[in-house]
């Protein structure tokens, strides 16, 4: 007998290659969306700071913007720097 | 009749004797003077009165009913026969009386030429005290022959009516019997009947007896006809209305039989006394109440069937309407129908679809009897009850409403009613709306305001879990289980909200989120399913369904609707992708990539391995992901998904699409011919039970055999006498099978998840309280677990469930109504 696989449709889940499963901030979790969006993945994406924290983009955006002084990590209190 | 005759000739006799003594009397007193004269003056005819009562009361009036005392036996000819004798002999003493009365007034008026003689006073008197001498002589069995009688002559009277209409009631023409006096046709004694009849009532008006004598029975006669009647008309057809047709029947069968006993024969009216008028309208009043009572009846005990077959039953149901109005019979009807519905809808030998077919119908049909829909709730709510307790309901629901196919036609009903209840994101926000919106309408209609009925006492009863469910249906608005007349604007929220069909069967469960979970299962499984990325139609009807729930609670479901149509941009993608192109393909590989947040939680209680040649295939899928998409990487659900494979035996060649679990079987079977199912089961990391039910696949598809017991061979070559139609039995079957099997987990087993949160609870409380009963614990969770936004509510049922399954599995244990920790 021979079996040849013509093609193979399989089902899996995507999620994000991050060091942690929550957003530190809307503490939803980072593969579902933050509080303000409504799709996850493409439309609501994650970034990582050097200091290798990473949130929910609209979250860390929120946070800096209402940052009066200086930018801050909000886990670690260094200071906030995008990763390239 | 010698008797009778004889009888006769004895009271002429005596009818003599008594005016001779009484003239014998008058002229001894010729010689008095004057003064006692004018005194006397009434004498002869007192005289003559004490003599005839007496002769009444002894003779006559015994005579009268001796004939009906021993009538037991008798069969209805000779009791007709013996009634008309009996008021025929009274009718001539009764005239005897007064030709003596006659007599003697011209007696008199010889001797005193002045006497004022009033005989017809006379007369009225006579007929007074034969009247009340016969009625304070009644015997008990009197009616015995009067019926005899009566039914005889409407039998005979009911056949003319039908000879007179062929087309309505076709005769046999072939009986020899006459239908009506029940004698050969030969001698058929209809007209003598007939005559004699309307002969002896003529009689009985003249004494004043009709109505006393043959009133009751008349209307018993009459009513049992109607009784009749009705039921062979409405009997098994709703398909016509019946009322006109009934009061048509009335006013000309009944009415005219009616007519000509009180005109001793001719149908006309005209020619009758006031009285009589009176009488007979009077009569038919009763008579059209009385038909409307036996035609409601009726229709209450057939409103079941109706319900059933309920669009084609529409006459019978507008019919009922009218009916209703016209009694007080909405008691019965709501006992008759909560008897039935209890007896033959819910119990388990009806399956949920049906259950909900009917519900379906009720809902519509119990709306068009009473707009105010106290009715429908009455009724449906046992039903409501009971579909909460059964697990498919809300799967037949969501199925129902997304065949478009299906019978009950739940799918065109969502895409006709208006939504009406649209922002959800705050509970107390819409509840405080709605009351606003309910007193609106309340100002606005204030003139139309009809009271609610109030026939519903048992309303209460019908909700025993209410007051548990109390905080549940505080808040949250979806579950409006209270009763209506528990809040001043129920009637109108009642009304609005029951105007719409879905709502009441996603109200079935009091709450919207088991629907919508549900839902999302079977949307699950439609997509997952599907072989194709084509979504139009499930997102058309995730528009409809939005429409009606609010965007928030269908969030996840549009998530993944638009997670398939991404999962198709992405295989292209990689399709395109000059690397994961280059490499060596086994074979084309697409996925669905799911977000996994937002669809159901899959079953995994095993992981499937697959072999080794798809694993590396699809590990590339995952590096063309990931470069693809930086930083996000992806997780085979490796036991769903589809296959399409190519099998080459030795005279075959099959292709099919088959689930990864059975490709993997025979796969594995490509490399070595002979497995036990533990050693599959080893490879695979498949449950042995699961690992059966799947190969049952490949045998019948008579590629495997089981030579020995768990020991499964491949067949390479067919052997071609008796395994082909062996195939096409068993591969219904597994198919039927398959379709069951759902990838995702089910609803139950999500709502066992949520419920493990207050395990921990029960446990500490246990641990420093000892044993508690269920309501205690019930109680304590309510107050301390179940605080605060978001919190998962949990009935009492649903707890006792959850504590049982806990018992089962030895972590409780449960005696005398306590639930205790066991001692470890």
């Amino acid at each position: 007998m021979k079996v040849t696989i013509k093609s193979w449709r399989g089902v899996a889940t995507w999620r994000w290659v991050a060091n942690d499963d929550n957003c530190g901030i809307c503490r939803m979790p980072f593969d579902a969306a933050c509080p303000d969006c409504k799709i996850p993945g493409d439309d609501c994406p994650l970034v990582w700071g050097q200091c290798s924290h990473c949130f929910h983009i609209h979250c860390i955006m929120k946070w800096l913007n209402s940052q009066q002084t200086s930018l801050l990590c909000p886990m670690c209190r260094q200071e906030w720097k995008f990763k390239e | 009749m010698e008797n009778a005759s004889g009888n006769a000739v004895k009271m002429d006799q005596c009818i003599d004797r008594i005016f001779r003594e009484v003239l014998e009397n008058i002229s001894s007193d010729n010689l008095m003077n004057s003064q006692t004269r004018n005194c006397l003056k009434m004498c002869p005819f007192s005289l003559l009165m004490m003599k005839i009562e007496k002769i009444v009361r002894i003779r006559v009036v015994p005579q009268f009913w001796s004939k009906f005392n021993n009538s037991i036996n008798k069969d209805s000819k000779e009791g007709f026969q013996d009634f008309t004798d009996s008021v025929d002999e009274l009718y001539e003493n009764s005239k005897k009386f007064i030709s003596v009365i006659d007599r003697l007034k011209e007696s008199i008026s010889c001797v005193h030429q002045n006497c004022e003689f009033k005989s017809d006073q006379l007369i009225k008197h006579v007929r007074h005290y034969i009247q009340g001498t016969i009625l304070s002589q009644i015997p008990l069995q009197h009616t015995i022959i009067i019926e005899q009688f009566y039914k005889t002559a409407f039998n005979v009277f009911c056949n003319i009516e039908a000879l007179q209409q062929p087309c309505d009631f076709p005769t046999n023409n072939e009986l020899i019997i006459c239908e009506g006096c029940k004698q050969e046709k030969k001698n058929c004694r209809c007209q003598v009947i007939v005559n004699i009849f309307h002969k002896t009532n003529e009689k009985l008006i003249d004494l004043g007896l009709l109505e006393r004598l043959s009133g009751s029975v008349l209307t018993s006669l009459i009513h049992i006809r109607i009784k009749n009647y009705v039921f062979s008309v409405s009997c098994n057809s709703f398909n016509q209305s019946q009322i006109g047709n009934l009061e048509h029947w009335l006013d000309t069968v009944v009415m005219n039989w009616l007519v000509r006993i009180y005109t001793g024969g001719s149908s006309k009216m005209a020619g009758l006394p006031d009285k009589f008028r009176n009488a007979i309208s009077t009569f038919k009043q009763k008579l059209s109440y009385f038909l409307y009572e036996t035609y409601t009846r009726v229709r209450i005990q057939q409103l079941f069937n109706i319900i059933l077959i309920f669009p084609d039953s529409q006459p019978a149901l507008d019919d009922l309407r009218v009916c209703l109005k016209k009694n007080d019979l909405r008691k019965y009807l709501i006992s008759n129908l909560q008897f039935n519905v209890k007896t033959r809808l819910l119990h388990p030998g009806v399956s949920t679809p049906d259950i909900l077919t009917t519900y379906i119908s009720a809902i519509k049909a119990l709306r068009q009897l009473d707009p105010t829909c106290t009715l429908l709730e009455i009724i449906t709510d046992p039903v409501k009850l009971y579909l909460r307790g059964r697990e498919d309901t809300v799967r037949c629901v969501v199925s129902g409403l997304l065949n478009e196919s299906n019978a009950n036609n739940l799918a065109n009903e969502i895409m006709r009613n208006k939504p009406i209840n649209q922002d959800l994101s705050s509970s107390n926000d819409t509840a405080q709306k709605d009351s606003n919106n309910s007193t609106q309408t309340k100002k606005e209609n204030w003139e139309n305001w009809q009271p609610d009925l109030i026939d519903s006492e048992n309303e209460f009863d019908l909700k025993p879990d209410l007051k548990s469910d109390l905080k549940s249906s505080l808040f949250g608005i979806y579950s409006k289980i209270t009763p209506c007349k528990a809040e001043p604007n129920s009637a109108v929220i009642s009304k609005n909200e029951n105007s719409d069909l879905i709502s009441m069967l996603v109200n079935v469960y009091g709450s919207q989120d088991l629907f919508v979970n549900e839902y999302r299962s079977l949307l699950a499984d439609r997509l997952l399913s599907q072989l194709d990325f084509q979504t139009e139609k499930e997102y058309r009807q995730l528009q409809l369904l939005k429409e009606r729930f609010g965007e928030q609670q269908l969030l996840s479901c549009e998530v993944m609707i638009k997670d398939l149509c991404d999962s198709q941009n992405i295989n292209n993608n990689i399709h395109n992708d000059q690397t994961y192109m280059s490499h060596f393909k086994a074979f084309d590989t697409s996925a669905l990539i799911l977000s996994a947040q937002f669809w159901p939680p899959f079953k995994e209680d095993w992981k499937l391995e697959l072999p080794a040649v798809v694993q590396q295939q699809l590990q590339k899928y995952v590096l063309a992901f990931e470069s693809f998409k930086a930083n996000r990487s992806i997780c085979w659900k490796t036991h769903i998904g589809n296959v399409n494979l190519e099998i080459e035996t030795q005279d075959r060649k099959l292709t099919l699409n088959v689930s990864p679990i059975h490709a993997t079987i025979i796969i594995h079977f490509q490399d070595k011919n002979e497995w036990s199912l533990d050693q599959l089961s080893e490879v695979m990391h498949v449950p042995t039970t699961v690992l059966r039910r799947k190969i049952g696949y490949w045998v019948s598809q008579s590629l495997l055999i089981e030579t020995s017991n768990d020991v499964f061979v491949l067949v390479d070559k067919l052997d071609p006498d008796n395994s082909k139609q062996f195939t096409d039995l068993t591969q219904n079957i597994l198919e039927d099978d398959e379709d069951i099997d759902s990838a995702m987990a089910s609803v139950s087993d999500q709502r066992e998840e949520e419920l493990q949160i207050f395990w921990s609870y029960i446990v500490g409380m246990l641990t420093n309280l000892d044993s508690m009963p269920l309501e205690r614990i019930h109680q304590m969770l309510k107050m301390f677990a179940s605080q605060g936004t978001g919190a998962v509510e949990c009935s009492l049922a649903e707890l006792r469930q959850f504590l049982d399954n806990k018992v089962k599995d030895h972590q409780l244990l449960y005696s005398s109504g306590l639930y205790k920790l066991p001692k470890s």
